[in-house]
Parts: C-alpha cells; sequence; structure tokens
C-alpha cells in the first residue's frame, strides 16, 4: 500500500512539474525584429499566442489601426492585427520544447509549421518551417517583465 | 470559528478569481503591454529581414527542363595560343570552317539551396547544382581545317556540377551583407569528371540596405563567369513591391533583371533577362596539362511565370529568346585562368558564332513561402 501511494504520489508530482515546466511558455514576448509583443497563454493544454502590442499600431496611408490586410483569405482581410491569434496549437514535449503548431506571419500572411524551444528562461527560439525543420529560419523571442 | 472558515473560503475564491479577471482586463487594455520592459535587456540586437513582401519565392529544390529549338552553328578552326601565340585576335572575323545546324540544344537542370544557418543574425544557405547542355547537330560542313567541335558537342554535350554558398549578414536593422561564393567544373566530361585544377570560383559580395518591408537596394562587386570568360563586374540590386502588391522589381545587375506582376498570393509573372555562361573545358582539345575552354554566354530576355501547385510546390514556364554572347574558346596555359575582362587583347583560341533562337524551360520548385 505504501509503495502503490509512492507511486501515485511520483506520478502526481512528475505530472506537477511536467505542467509547471510546459507553463513556463506562458508570458508575454517579444520578437527579434522588436515591432511587437506576443501574449502566450495555456488554453485546456495546449498554447497560444496573441500580438498584444505593435511598435506602429496604425497603418501610415490610412492611419487607422493595422489590420491583416496580407491576409490570403480575403475574409481575415480587415480583422485588426491587434489581438490576433499568430501561435497556435503548440504542445509541450518536454525538456523545454514546444511542438506541432503554427505561426502565422502577417507581413508576408504566410503560416509555417512551427517548434519552440527554450534557450533559458527568458528567451526562446522560435523556427517557423516548410515541411521538415530544415527548410526553415529560426528567431529569438525575449521575455518581457509583467508588472 | 465557523466565521473564519467562510472568510477564508471567500478569500481563497476572490484570490482564485483575481487571476482571470486580470487576464480579461489585460485583453480589453492594451497600451498596458507597451510600459512593459524586458527580463534581461543585455545584448539585444535587431537584425534587417533577408527578403521583403512580394518577391517570387525562395526556391530549396529545383528541377527544370531547358530546351533551345534550331539554330545554325558556325566555328572557325581551333588555334593553340598559348603554345604559339597563333590565335584569333578579338576584334577578328575569323572564317567558318565548320558549320551545322543544331536540332537540339538543352536538357536536365537541377538546383538547391538548403539553409545550413537560418536565424535572425545569420542566413546561410548551401547548393548543389547541376546543369546539362547536350546538343543534337546535323548538316555538318566540314572545311580541312575544322576542329570537330560539332562532332564533340552532338556526341558528348557539355555539363556543369555547381556548389553555391550564400551568406545572409545583417549588421543592424537595415543594413545587411550578402555574400555569395561558388565553385564550377564545367567540360564535356562524363563520369570520369576531370582535372580538378579546372575547377573555376566566383565571388559576389553586395552591401545593401532594407528600406522598408517592400524595398531594398545594395551595391557591390562580383567575380563571375556569367558570360563565359572570368569577368569582374559592379553589382547593383534593388528589388523593390509597389504599395499594392501587384508590381515589383527583382534585379540584381547584370546577372538578371526582372519586372514583376503578382496575379495572386499563388502565382505571379517575371519579365526580364538573365545571363547565363560558363568555361566549358574540352578534353580532347587539351594539350598536356592545358586547358582547352568554350566561353559560352549567353543573354536571355524571357518571360517566366510561376504557379503554386500545392504548398510548398510551385512550377514555372519560362520562355524566351537565347541571345549568342560567345561561343569562342581560349586555350589556358597550365589551366591558369586570365583575365580578359572588356578589353583584354589576348587571341582566341576559336572564334565561334550562333544563330540566335526561341527557348523555353519548364519545372517544378519546392519553395519557402
Amino acid at each position: 500500500m505504501k509503495k502503490l501511494l509512492a507511486v501515485v504520489a511520483f506520478l502526481f508530482s512528475s505530472a506537477f512539474v511536467m505542467a509547471q515546466d510546459a507553463d513556463a511558455l506562458v508570458g508575454v514576448w517579444e520578437p527579434g525584429h522588436g515591432k511587437a509583443r506576443v501574449k502566450i497563454d495555456n488554453i485546456d493544454g495546449k498554447y497560444y499566442g496573441r500580438i498584444v502590442w505593435l511598435k506602429e499600431p496604425n497603418d501610415p496611408n490610412t492611419g487607422k489601426p493595422k489590420t491583416d490586410v496580407n491576409n490570403p483569405d480575403e475574409s481575415m482581410k480587415n480583422v485588426p492585427l491587434r489581438g490576433y491569434r499568430m501561435l497556435k496549437d503548440f504542445t509541450y514535449k518536454g525538456k523545454g520544447v514546444w511542438e506541432d503548431g503554427t505561426i502565422y506571419d502577417p507581413e508576408s500572411g504566410n503560416t509555417y509549421s512551427s517548434v519552440i524551444t527554450m534557450k533559458d528562461e527568458n528567451t526562446l527560439d522560435i523556427r517557423g518551417f516548410v515541411g521538415v525543420k530544415t527548410f526553415g529560419r529560426s528567431d529569438t523571442w525575449r521575455k518581457l517583465k509583467i508588472n | 470559528m465557523k466565521l473564519k472558515i467562510v472568510c477564508m473560503s471567500m478569500a481563497l475564491f476572490l484570490a482564485g478569481l483575481v487571476p482571470l479577471m486580470a487576464q480579461d482586463d489585460d485583453d480589453d487594455d492594451w497600451d498596458i503591454y507597451g510600459d512593459l520592459e524586458l527580463v534581461d535587456d543585455s545584448n539585444v540586437k535587431r537584425y534587417a529581414r533577408p527578403t521583403i513582401v512580394g518577391l517570387s519565392p525562395t526556391r530549396f529544390f529545383s528541377l527544370s527542363y531547358d530546351r533551345q529549338l534550331a539554330y545554325t552553328m558556325n566555328l572557325s578552326a581551333a588555334r593553340f595560343p598559348a603554345s604559339g601565340n597563333s590565335g584569333w585576335a578579338v576584334d577578328e572575323d575569323a572564317p567558318v570552317s565548320e558549320s551545322g545546324r543544331v536540332n537540339f540544344t538543352g536538357g536536365v537542370r537541377f538546383n538547391s539551396n538548403i539553409p545550413v544557418i537560418s536565424k535572425s543574425n545569420l542566413v546561410w544557405q548551401s547548393g548543389l547544382n547541376y546543369m546539362r547542355v547536350g546538343y543534337n547537330i546535323s548538316d555538318i560542313n566540314s572545311q580541312s581545317d575544322a576542329s570537330g567541335l560539332t562532332q564533340t558537342l552532338d556526341e558528348r554535350g557539355l555539363n556543369n556540377l555547381n556548389w553555391t554558398n550564400t551568406f545572409f549578414v545583417p549588421i543592424s536593422e537595415q543594413n545587411f551583407f550578402i555574400i555569395q561564393a561558388g565553385l564550377d567544373m564545367s567540360g564535356d566530361y562524363s563520369w570520369g569528371l576531370q582535372p580538378f585544377n579546372t575547377v573555376r570560383w566566383s565571388l559576389a559580395a553586395v552591401y545593401a540596405k532594407r528600406v522598408s518591408e517592400s524595398k531594398r537596394w545594395g551595391l557591390g562587386l562580383a567575380r563571375t563567369y556569367r558570360v563565359g570568360n572570368l569577368n569582374y563586374v559592379p553589382v547593383v540590386m534593388y528589388d523593390v513591391t509597389s504599395a499594392n502588391r501587384k508590381w515589383g522589381t527583382e534585379i540584381l545587375f547584370p546577372a538578371r533583371a526582372h519586372g514583376r506582376y503578382n496575379f495572386s498570393k499563388n502565382s505571379l509573372l517575371l519579365f526580364g533577362y538573365e545571363l547565363e555562361g560558363q568555361s566549358y573545358r574540352i578534353n580532347d582539345f587539351s594539350v598536356g596539362n592545358n586547358s582547352y575552354e568554350i566561353r559560352r554566354g549567353e543573354l536571355r530576355p524571357r518571360l517566366e511565370f510561376q504557379k503554386q501547385v500545392s504548398g510548398p510546390f510551385w512550377m514555372h514556364v519560362q520562355a524566351g529568346y537565347r541571345m549568342d554572347w560567345t561561343f569562342n574558346a581560349d586555350e589556358l596555359e597550365g589551366s591558369r585562368e586570365f583575365f580578359r575582362g572588356f578589353f583584354g587583347t589576348q587571341q582566341f583560341g576559336m572564334v565561334n558564332n550562333l544563330s540566335n533562337a526561341v527557348y523555353f524551360n519548364i519545372g517544378i520548385s519546392f519553395v519557402t513561402l
């Protein structure tokens, strides 16, 4: 009985530690270009990131808030960029790696497969790729302090 | 006691609600995110992106088939200026010793461009490439001093193996360098290849500025075999996309210059030209350690239609006019390259002419979107 309790306790504690590690991704992050900030949340065990800040929030041509004008889907072109969910469906695979997600590039309107690797608690390596990881590009994201 | 428990329960319940409410508040008040600071703001450096919007997709792999329609080939007798300094002068119209009708010119082309490193502060892409230029020549008319090059081309054709490495090195949010180095083995070889001292190298370095997400320009210098002979030329890069993303340019002068019309995100048309060429060793004419090389250079004004087939697979259809820039030959003493440039007076080993011809190229590529 004691052994069973010990195993159950170990499993629970492992799951707790895993969830803690996985949620290290939760927070507000700044991509390498510094023109946007993205808030990553855990929603039902998967991780999603929304654009919450833009260095240039308004379109210089119209003076109105930027929308997703480059989206190939016509119905999305009027959706505001601020609040746009650009990271989707990441699941934690352990050892600081989140996979099976996608990243959307508002500048080109393209969506790429993506993998996130935590380099340290304040730095992410986010790789977008086509097909296999080799055919992609990595960017470094940095964590922002939440007061 | 009961009151204490109720109070504590209420407190815990409210404490649990606070983060949820805070999350909702965060969502409504976007401005708070502008005030946040980096946890660690040391060593933060921003870099220019390697591309601008609207450009034709970068090809990771490409397989294509190139074919020229029929034309006439006129060749002079072959001379060996390196050994006897008795070749054809650069401004000389040598008499035709051999001519033929070229029914077929072309073959398969494979190109690759694999990212080795692809980070915001460095992109290194490496690619192996192969190009076949096979010939079918008939109606050969030979004088007594003909070299027999038509028969050699007809039987063996020309091959090019190339290894190119491209480096994109950003130094700031707007400025970057592009450095491209290539090695080429070109000749009428088969599986046995040819001596490695006939490998020729090319190099280009461009300093560029990404002015905005839709414009970049650059200036540089290149050591190139684009038109057959070794040459040193200035390079001008100018890529721009219009505000509505329909029109644009893709210019890397003098190698290529295209206007671009984007029908949609999935199809586009390029119109302009490309220079194509290499220095091809002809084995039978290469005496001792010397290398006898055809300086094949072509100017190709053309139209190219590109369309997405499925996902990252795109196809292209290209049609244009192949204009003969040079098909002359040089004998390289000890297989060592020399520089003639635009104004050199070194004699040619052969002075040849090809009539111009329509060509087409069709292919499929695996691209980055």
